[in-house]
């Protein structure tokens, strides 16, 4: 049996999957994180059902990529049920999508999720009416707190079962007319092609819905696109409304009267909420605090992480003494173990240490609802590098990895915007980054050195913005996001979202950083890394680095983080500072921050982009990365 | 009538129309901001940043450019 999770963004679907299905889906207080699907067999009461977790959205119109991809998976797909997924306390601008989900024909069970935020607000719902006019069943829920979920589970168990009684809910009679006359025309013309409700198609054909006209006008085009323009003339008459907005504002009032039906108004309960908005959003304080809030987290990460990798450095030093001592160095075994010891040690003691506390930390930031305010904050700073706030959504999810930051970039209206806003989400230090900037600039020359590397990557991710939309001229829409509610972080959500991304670099990375330990051993051992490092030599000895440190270079780019560790392997030890130098610690660094994307973000930039975008991306950041290292280890002279 | 730009911020309006790109009007509508919704103010700091509205306990963000193309009335 086939269940789907639909509803607007961050109206909990993702929270509701997570309760039943373990961590598969990753959730967030951000409008427009879950841009795939996840999938999810789970058991419930004895039975077994596929979960399906779709993206947010607000309609089922084919207006943006993420929308359209919802309506036709939905409908070509067969479902047993639909779950919709409402914030309580946002019923009345959730019920549209609600109205279009009734036209499909599947049953629909509704969860009013967050009801505890809605009394808050002071809404009160009259479940029992909401459902006697939608004909189908209504379920109060808490995700964030499981509560109501089990017997949300239980109804759709139910419904499944004995089948729905949900019923269309009717236009006024004179726009209910347009669409019969539409519907009728489909179902005479176009009976055999088309598996999908034709009430359904005929409400989105008057919408101009792309998919549906493209797929329909091959079989019948004159005849359908002049039916298609009569009908819309009489529905701008009748409403006097723009005709690409008719269907949607009529959904709209509908909406509106069954609102004003179900939902009663008390006082909101004015509490802390509203008074730390207007600090946190102050026109000046806001800044202020965004920048003592950077400082804070980046120095927390860095204090936790230091002090770990102190100690399992130290660890790790013992066991390697150990085996020193019962095994003469210098043979094929040792060497092997001390490969295979160093790329366990990379993982757990380098990059576990630092990565650990930086998700959690953006995790709680993501999750009380920070980051949106942080893209109302930049909105006037984007818009000085042609960007709007919103872009800054994919930048600032880079920071943890690229490959979800240039995924979401299809919140983004223009096609336009989303490749401004994946080159800067690829230039963005994801987690990976950090850790060779925390683990080398920030611990051998200070936390302060690493604030900087950071500022100058804003510099440059905010210059490239800069010049790629002036080579890209047009007016862009402006922001228009959603500020979610603070939340108290549920520690549950926030540990199981971190485990989920430990856990993808324990199983993905950990091994090719291992493998590629014992590769970099190997070619050691039998002395091919001078051919590698000859080969690089004329980049490295520009940089003035050593030229040991080439083959780091090529492993970078699998894996970010792999650079630091087969650094430490390159140069034979892990205390660094015997053999590089500060100025060359910076200008590592700095080559290895800025050049090419890893070989992830790279597949992801092809996919959502195009290969030949890729392919320029990685020249130029390549090209980037050259100047500023040369630039530093230039500078760096001033300094050290 | 006047753009919502002009509106100071606590001031509740009334939509009297939203012009700009198809995109940006389904989107406004999707969040509650259409012709006959009533609005309040929350913040608009002169030619600093974006907007700040509340519609039934929800808060959008809009950049001045969007606020630009939305007439409203005070009420």
């Amino acid at each position: 049996m086939k269940i789907a999770l639909i509803g607007q963004p961050n109206s909990g679907k993702s929270t509701i999957f997570n309760s039943v299905a373990g961590y598969k889906s990753v959730t967030s207080n951000l409008p427009g994180t879950t841009v795939n699907y996840t999938e999810s067999r789970v058991r419930l009461n004895g039975n077994i059902y596929d979960l399906v977790d779709f993206p947010g959205t607000y309609s089922l119109s084919s207006t943006n990529e993420a929308e359209a991809e919802v309506s036709k998976y939905l409908l070509w797909s067969k479902f047993d049920l639909i779950i919709n997924v409402i914030d309580a306390s946002q019923l009345g601008r959730s019920l549209p999508l609600t109205l279009e989900l009734l036209e499909l024909k599947i049953p629909i069970i509704l969860a009013l999720n967050m009801i505890d935020e809605a009394t808050r607000k002071g809404i009160s719902i009259d479940t029992e009416k909401l459902s006697r006019i939608l004909g189908t069943r209504v379920q109060s829920t808490v995700a964030s707190k499981n509560l109501g979920i089990r017997d949300l589970f239980i109804s759709a168990k139910q419904v499944i079962e004995n089948g729905s009684e949900s019923q269309l809910i009717h236009c006024q009679r004179d726009v209910e007319e347009v669409i019969l006359e539409m519907d009728g025309f489909i179902r005479e013309k176009f009976s055999g092609v088309i598996s999908h409700p034709s009430r359904y198609i005929a409400i989105k054909l008057l919408e101009d819905d792309e998919y549906y006209r493209s797929l329909l006008i091959r079989q019948n085009g004159t005849e359908l696109s002049r039916k298609i323009e009569d009908l819309q003339k009489k529905l701008v008459e009748l409403r006097g409304k723009p005709q690409d907005s008719v269907m949607l504002l009529e959904r709209h009032a509908m909406a509106m009267d069954i609102y004003r039906q179900t939902v009663q108004l008390g006082t909101p309960r004015q509490d802390w909420r509203e008074k730390l908005d207007d600090l946190l959003m102050h026109r000046i304080g806001g800044y202020f605090i965004l920048v003592l809030v950077l400082l804070a987290f980046f120095y927390g990460v860095f204090q936790i992480g230091a002090l770990l990798e102190g100690i399992l450095l130290s660890g790790f030093a013992a066991i390697e003494e150990l085996l020193s001592s019962y095994m003469q160095p210098g043979r094929f075994t040792f060497q092997l173990l001390k490969s295979i010891l160093w790329g366990i040690s990379g993982g757990l003691a380098i990059v576990l240490p630092y990565l650990l506390p930086f998700l959690v930390g953006l995790n709680l930031l993501e999750d009380v609802g920070y980051l949106s305010r942080v893209a109302f904050l930049m909105d006037a700073l984007m818009h000085k590098i042609g960007l709007h706030g919103t872009a800054i959504i994919p930048a600032v999810l880079g920071y943890g990895c690229n490959v979800p930051a240039v995924m979401a970039t299809r919140i983004l209206p223009s096609r336009r915007d989303k490749i401004i806003a994946a080159v800067i989400a690829s230039m963005v230090p994801c987690s990976a980054r950090s850790i060779v900037i925390l683990g080398l600039v920030a611990f051998y020359l200070g936390p302060l050195w690493a604030f900087g590397v950071y500022l100058l990557n804003i510099v440059m991710v905010a210059g490239s913005g800069k010049v790629l939309s002036l080579l890209m001229p047009e007016v862009t829409p402006g922001m228009i996001l959603e500020i979610p509610s603070y939340r108290w972080p549920a520690l549950r959500v926030i540990g199981h979202k971190t485990w989920f991304r430990i856990k993808e670099f324990v199983v993905v990375a950990w091994p090719i950083l291992i493998a590629g330990s014992v590769l970099l051993g190997l070619l050691e051992y039998f002395e091919l890394d001078r051919y590698v490092n000859a080969g690089l030599s004329p980049l490295t000895a520009l940089l003035g680095l050593p030229a040991v440190v080439g083959t780091t270079l090529i492993f970078g780019v699998l894996r970010k983080e792999l650079a630091l560790i087969m650094l430490t392997q390159a140069i034979g030890t892990t205390e660094i500072l015997t053999v590089l130098t500060q100025q060359q610690i910076l200008t590592f660094t700095i080559f290895i921050t800025f050049y090419i994307p890893c070989v992830a973000t790279m597949a992801v930039l092809s996919r959502e982009l195009n290969r030949s975008l890729m392919i320029g991306i990685i020249l130029f950041s390549l090209l980037l990365a050259f100047f500023l290292a040369l630039l530093v280890n230039q500078l760096g002279n001033l300094f050290f | 009538m006047k753009s919502l730009l002009e509106i100071p911020a606590h001031t509740t309006v009334k939509i009297v129309s939203v012009s700009g790109g198809k995109r940006s009007r389904q989107m406004l509508t999707q969040m509650g901001i259409s012709i006959g919704s009533l609005i309040k103010i929350k913040r608009n700091a002169p030619f600093a940043g974006p907007l700040l509205l509340e519609n039934h306990g929800a808060a959008v963000a809009i950049g001045r450019g969007v606020a630009a193309r939305i007439m409203v009335e005070e009420i």
